[in-house]
């Protein structure tokens, strides 16, 4: 499994216990929005940063705690990427 | 986790605890009584660095660490006794410097810091509305772009510093269908057409700071006013927040050491039935719960900025310490008066209005109610 796979495939998994509970695993996909449709809420998005931070151990930006950055897993891995990118 | 200060932080907590003692308190009594803001105690602390505390040098500020920054609000806390001042300056820093040195541009940190920083400028923000409150994302004040400028339309309440603010960061929506990821934050000049103040509003307690509503009727903001990207509204507001929770309530900590000291010395100096009444266990048991209550507070209130300092997010603990030190402050100025009987009740006495002050706590910066959903989310509930 690549870096990339491996964390979409931790990502998905926690936002399908945390915030989809019972959802069909199937219908979350890399590009499934989740913030423009109320899936994130404000709170959700807090709790999905601490769990990125503690997680990848990597520090998120406060303005990238928004729905550019957040809105589906393509765009989380991409922050993690790049964030895991600036540590190594 | 070291909390040990070194001599130069020492010396700084030192001096702002005298230079708060002795500059800003005088007249305390009489202002608290007419609801009057002190400009005079506002520019002392500018001068002495209080409000650029977090900012760094470059743009007029102290540039100091989250751990030094509180501990000297803490200490501005204990020797300055007037609540409502603080109050005003925390809502300066938190609401507009720190989202301003974060999400703003580099000609928006440049044109607008140094002013907030030397107390030329007075920040307010402006969010809660008549119909939101902790709902704070239904907002609905408008913003339309216009060609060049923003047009915003609405009116907010509970704005702090309000009627005395030169500088607002105003949030309105650009999309109301887009929910909270339509918002958008603004910094509004007071002079800007279409904006005004409305009636300034009268508090239970902190009384010297100004709060008022604002009505925004076509009120044209220039487009390099607005404050992060269209729809980051929510963002900036958390960030906000955040440091909000993080570091409002430091000078309370000040606050309540220095009820515990004077609740000391009172139930040393009083004698009832031929003793201190400091004496009798259940006076002495009010003043141990008093000082538990500090210790909680403090440890919170560090712990929280050390966190800070490491460079993460700290929401958990950032709720935790508003709703730790809201709450203890509260039960420490309630048994200070119970300490003083009933010459704690009276005005004369000073005690009454740190009881007054200190219930705002639980309400400002979320209520406790609020920050209580916000921790059992955090745990995972």
């Amino acid at each position: 499994m690549t870096d990339q796979s491996a964390t979409m495939s931790i990502l998905k998994d926690y936002i399908l216990v945390e915030f989809l509970p019972g959802e069909d695993p199937g219908h979350l996909t890399p590009s499934t929005p989740l913030v423009s449709t109320g899936i994130l809420d404000s709170l959700a998005m807090l709790k999905l940063v601490a769990f990125i931070e503690r997680e990848f151990d990597i520090p998120v930006n406060a303005h990238e705690v928004d729905e550019e950055h957040l809105n589906t897993l393509q765009s989380i891995c991409a922050l993690v990427a790049s964030k895991r990118s600036l540590v190594r | 986790m070291d909390f040990a200060w070194s001599d130069e932080q020492m010396q700084l907590r030192e001096a702002v605890k005298s230079f708060a003692r002795d500059e800003l308190n005088v007249g305390l009594k009489e202002r608290d009584k007419r609801g009057e803001f002190s400009r005079d105690g506002w520019l002392k602390c500018a001068k002495f660095g209080i409000h650029g505390l977090p900012v760094p040098a470059d743009y007029g500020g102290m540039g100091a660490d989250p751990l030094t920054t509180v501990g000297v609000l803490e200490n501005l806390g204990y020797g300055c006794r007037d609540n409502g001042l603080v109050f005003s300056i925390n809502a300066h820093m938190w609401t507009v410097e720190v989202p301003l040195l974060d999400f703003g541009s580099e000609p928006q940190k440049r044109k607008y810091l140094p002013d907030l920083c030397n107390g030329t400028l007075i920040g307010g923000n402006a969010m809660t509305e008549p119909g939101s409150g902790s709902d704070a994302y239904s907002l609905r004040t408008t913003a339309e772009r216009r060609g060049s400028r923003y047009v915003l339309n609405g009116s907010k309440t509970f704005v702090s510093n309000g009627n005395v603010a030169d500088l607002i960061v105003v949030y309105a929506t650009l999309d109301r269908s887009a929910g909270s990821n339509g918002i958008c934050g603004f910094l509004v000049e007071k002079n800007y057409p279409g904006f005004r103040v409305g009636r300034p509003l009268e508090k239970m307690g902190l009384r010297t700071s100004p709060m008022a509503e604002l009505f925004f009727d076509d009120c044209e903001v220039p487009a390099e006013n607005r404050l992060g990207r269209e729809g980051a509204g929510q963002s900036l507001f958390m960030h906000s927040m955040n440091w909000e929770r993080a570091c409002i309530l430091s000078n309370a900590v000040g606050a309540m050491q220095r009820l515990l000291d004077i609740s000391i010395r009172y139930a040393r100096d009083r004698k009832q039935f031929g003793q201190s009444i400091g004496k009798f266990q259940l006076v002495g048991s009010k003043i141990v719960d008093m000082k538990m209550r500090v210790d909680q507070a403090q440890a919170a209130l560090y712990r929280t900025a050390w966190l800070s300092a490491k460079g993460r997010n700290v929401y958990l603990e950032a709720a935790l310490a508003k709703l730790t030190i809201s709450e203890n402050w509260i039960r420490c100025a309630e048994d200070a008066i119970q300490i003083h009987g009933g010459y704690g009740y009276m005005v004369e006495s000073e005690v009454e209005r740190e009881l007054r002050d200190a219930l705002g706590s639980r309400l400002y910066s979320g209520t406790s109610e609020i920050q209580r959903v916000l921790v059992a989310s955090m745990l995972g509930l």
